[in-house]
């Protein structure tokens, strides 16, 4: 196993690397820059301010300091933001962001399973219908729908919660509505998926053995069924997370929070090449960790995976 | 057990019977596809909320609604409504000269603003406007059944017109996508060894990239046309499709009828088009369909960054963006759109879904 979990981390080093010289190299095709603007600049002023960037400089140069430069955890300055570098901004809003995201994925996680556990047990009944409804609401109707109807019905409507702002201002009422809506997508997906796994599971010969045998369904469910039924779910984790990052770029600008995607849609309008490239590799490392962190569940919960 | 020989004349023998003298008729793949998807109450909802949108869609230019673009300054921000325009421009301004006259102390009108509501009133019955098409109407007479924006502009024409934009590359991407996928993974699939692996190798790696970020930093550089946008949606997201295309052809490879039509000396492209995909046409049918509100969706997520379709254009995206500006004081412009948008996305997941019940082997015995 703990050759499996050493092989699969090695792996994203050049998945990591893969990804930056795609994002460098694709970003650098584009026509103009972050100093070509409607004003004119003296071209000896801009050469100027090229030397000081390193920006005359071959590409490739630029790529090799570029990238030693990342490895020293070194993102550079940002092209449009005075007085800070690119570090200063990702430490300042990564973290909300990481806040909203983590409780968001929780929630989508444990309700999910537990919605789906109930349905499997009570099918066709209120319960199985009431969340499946949810679930078809969850995966039809887009985020920038859900938000601003809460935010009409409970923020400005019955004035119970704050329209948009941070922890910091609003306490965490101010988390409510963003991660709520965040969820709900990766909750409808994962209370479908464990419904069909759970009833699945239910059907089999060891829950029939475990339940001649007298045991309580609760003892059945958590100990017997739980671990093999959530596979499915442990597989579409890895989804949901590139699906909560954009979803959070989305939820950022409705709520107007300041965390990573509002500062990376930003920097994309503003051709801001270093700040851009050091939310992209924030984004990334986040995705291939946790994917690699999917892995190594999948790994102990189905032990036949680590063989091959 | 009864007698089915005694029962078949001359004159039926070319009608089978079953056991229990019934006349027994060969049922198609789609015909047992179209029984069940028949039952399917939300399915069919769904495909008939879908022909109201294409009927819908298509007729738009002999409808008579409102041009899209149309501006009318004086017609801002007018609630959904049967009756013209004229009478809510009328009693809104009604409303706020009583309101300021009230705060003054003044239960009556000074002369100057009963000369302003009249006026009002004479310009409503008398009113003319050019419009965009040439033609000069009275202009005040106009309604607006689900109210106008921010510039004077018909809701429901936009919303109409957005629903155009928005299922024109819903379709379009989907289809694309799909192509690209099938094609990809059928060939992949069938030809194995180190195409195959190199292949499944380049996907792998394209879904490790956060390919959404990469959408939008792709249009924020390289300008917000229809057609970048669909380039860069199309570029990545046929990589779902390949994989699972991919799995059924090599499942289906090894069966008896690839091997006589090997036998009897077709290529492989020949065994690939004629024989392979089309059997695996349930799959592909159902990833289209189920593909088309995930593009949407997509292309509205971006729009509502400010990355999609540029005015004067609009889709479903870029509407609900303006309406969720506007929602505190003008929530017609949030509900309706909205609520044309996630109907059609509804429709469209609900026939996805009975479309992969109904053409799903497994589900045969389920009935």
């Amino acid at each position: 196993m703990s050759k499996y979990i050493l092989r699969r981390a090695l792996g994203l080093i050049p998945t990591m690397f893969i990804i930056v010289t795609i994002c460098f190299f694709f970003i650098r095709l584009a026509p103009g820059g972050p100093f070509s603007s409607e004003k004119k600049i003296d071209p000896q002023i801009l050469k100027n301010i090229q030397a000081k960037y390193h920006m005359d400089e071959p590409l490739l140069v630029q790529y090799v300091r570029y990238l030693g430069n990342v490895v020293r955890g070194d993102f550079g300055p940002s092209y449009k933001y005075k007085d800070y570098d690119v570090n200063f901004y990702i430490g300042r809003s990564l973290p909300k962001s990481l806040i909203m995201g983590t409780l968001a994925l929780f929630i989508a996680v444990v309700m999910g399973m537990g919605a789906g556990m109930l349905s499997s047990l009570r099918q066709n009944t209120w319960v199985d219908y009431l969340s499946m409804s949810v679930a078809v609401v969850g995966i039809s109707v887009p985020l920038f729908v859900i938000g601003p109807v809460l935010m009409y019905i409970f923020a400005i409507k019955l004035n119970i919660l704050p329209t948009s702002g941070w922890i910091d201002e609003q306490g965490l009422k101010a988390l409510i509505i963003p991660v709520f809506t965040l969820s709900l997508p990766y909750f409808a997906t994962v209370a479908r998926l464990s419904r069909a796994s759970f009833l699945e599971s239910l059907r089999s010969d060891y829950v029939r053995t475990a339940r001649a045998k007298g045991l309580k369904t609760s003892v059945i469910m958590f100990k017997h069924v739980l671990k093999g039924a959530s596979l499915p779910v442990v597989s579409y984790l890895g989804p949901a997370f590139s699906g909560i990052i954009t979803g959070s770029i989305v939820i950022e600008q409705i709520f107007r929070i300041p965390g990573l995607g509002r500062h990376f849609v930003q920097s994309a309008f503003n051709r801001d090449y270093t700040m851009i490239m050091g939310t992209v590799i924030v984004y990334s490392l986040i995705l291939v960790l946790m994917n690699f962190l999917v892995d190594v569940i999948y790994g102990f919960l189905d032990p036949r995976i680590s063989y091959k | 057990m009864s007698n089915p020989v005694t029962n078949t004349t001359a004159k039926k023998s070319n009608i089978v019977l079953n056991e229990f003298d019934q006349p027994v008729k060969g049922v198609s793949l789609w015909q047992d596809a179209w029984r069940r998807l028949k039952k399917n109450h939300m399915a069919m909802f769904g495909l008939i909320m879908i022909i109201f949108y294409a009927v819908i869609s298509l007729s738009a230019p002999i409808l008579p609604i409102h041009s899209y673009k149309q501006q009318v300054l004086e017609h801002q921000f007018l609630p959904p409504s049967t009756r013209p325009a004229g009478e809510l421009m009328y009693e809104r301004q009604d409303y706020l000269i009583h309101a300021l006259a009230k705060k003054e102390g003044r239960s009556e009108l000074n002369a100057v603003e009963l000369k302003k509501l009249s006026d009002l009133k004479d310009s409503i019955d008398t009113e003319k406007k050019v419009l965009l098409t040439g033609e000069e109407i009275l202009v005040h007479h106009r309604v607006y059944l689900l109210g106008t924006d921010s510039l004077g502009r018909d809701v429901l024409a936009r919303i109409i017109y957005g629903g155009q934009v928005s299922i024109l590359i819903g379709l379009l991407g989907a289809i694309t996508s799909v192509l690209i996928g099938v094609v990809l993974g059928a060939l992949s699939g069938y030809i194995g060894g180190t195409f195959d692996s190199l292949m499944m190798r380049f996907v792998d790696i394209m879904y490790s990239l956060p390919y959404m970020l990469l959408v939008i930093i792709f249009m924020a550089i390289f300008g917000r046309a229809i057609s970048n946008l669909f380039f860069a949606l199309a570029i990545v997201s046929w990589l779902t499709v390949a994989r699972v295309v991919r799995g059924q052809i090599i499942s289906l490879k090894n069966s008896e009828y690839v091997e006589a039509a090997r036998s009897s000396g077709a290529g492989t492209g020949r065994i690939v088009f004629r024989h392979l995909i089309p059997n695996t046409a349930g799959v592909i049918i159902v990833y289209t369909t189920l593909r088309v509100p995930s593009f949407i969706m997509l292309e509205a997520f971006l729009s509502f960054l400010g990355l999609g379709v540029q005015a004067p254009f609009a889709s479903w995206g870029v509407l609900i963006q303006d309406g969720v500006y506007a929602m505190t004081t003008y929530p017609w412009l949030l509900w309706f759109p909205a609520a044309a948008m996630t109907l059609f996305l509804f429709s469209m997941n609900f026939l996805g879904d009975g479309l992969r019940d109904a053409l799903d082997p497994q589900s045969k015995n389920k009935l």
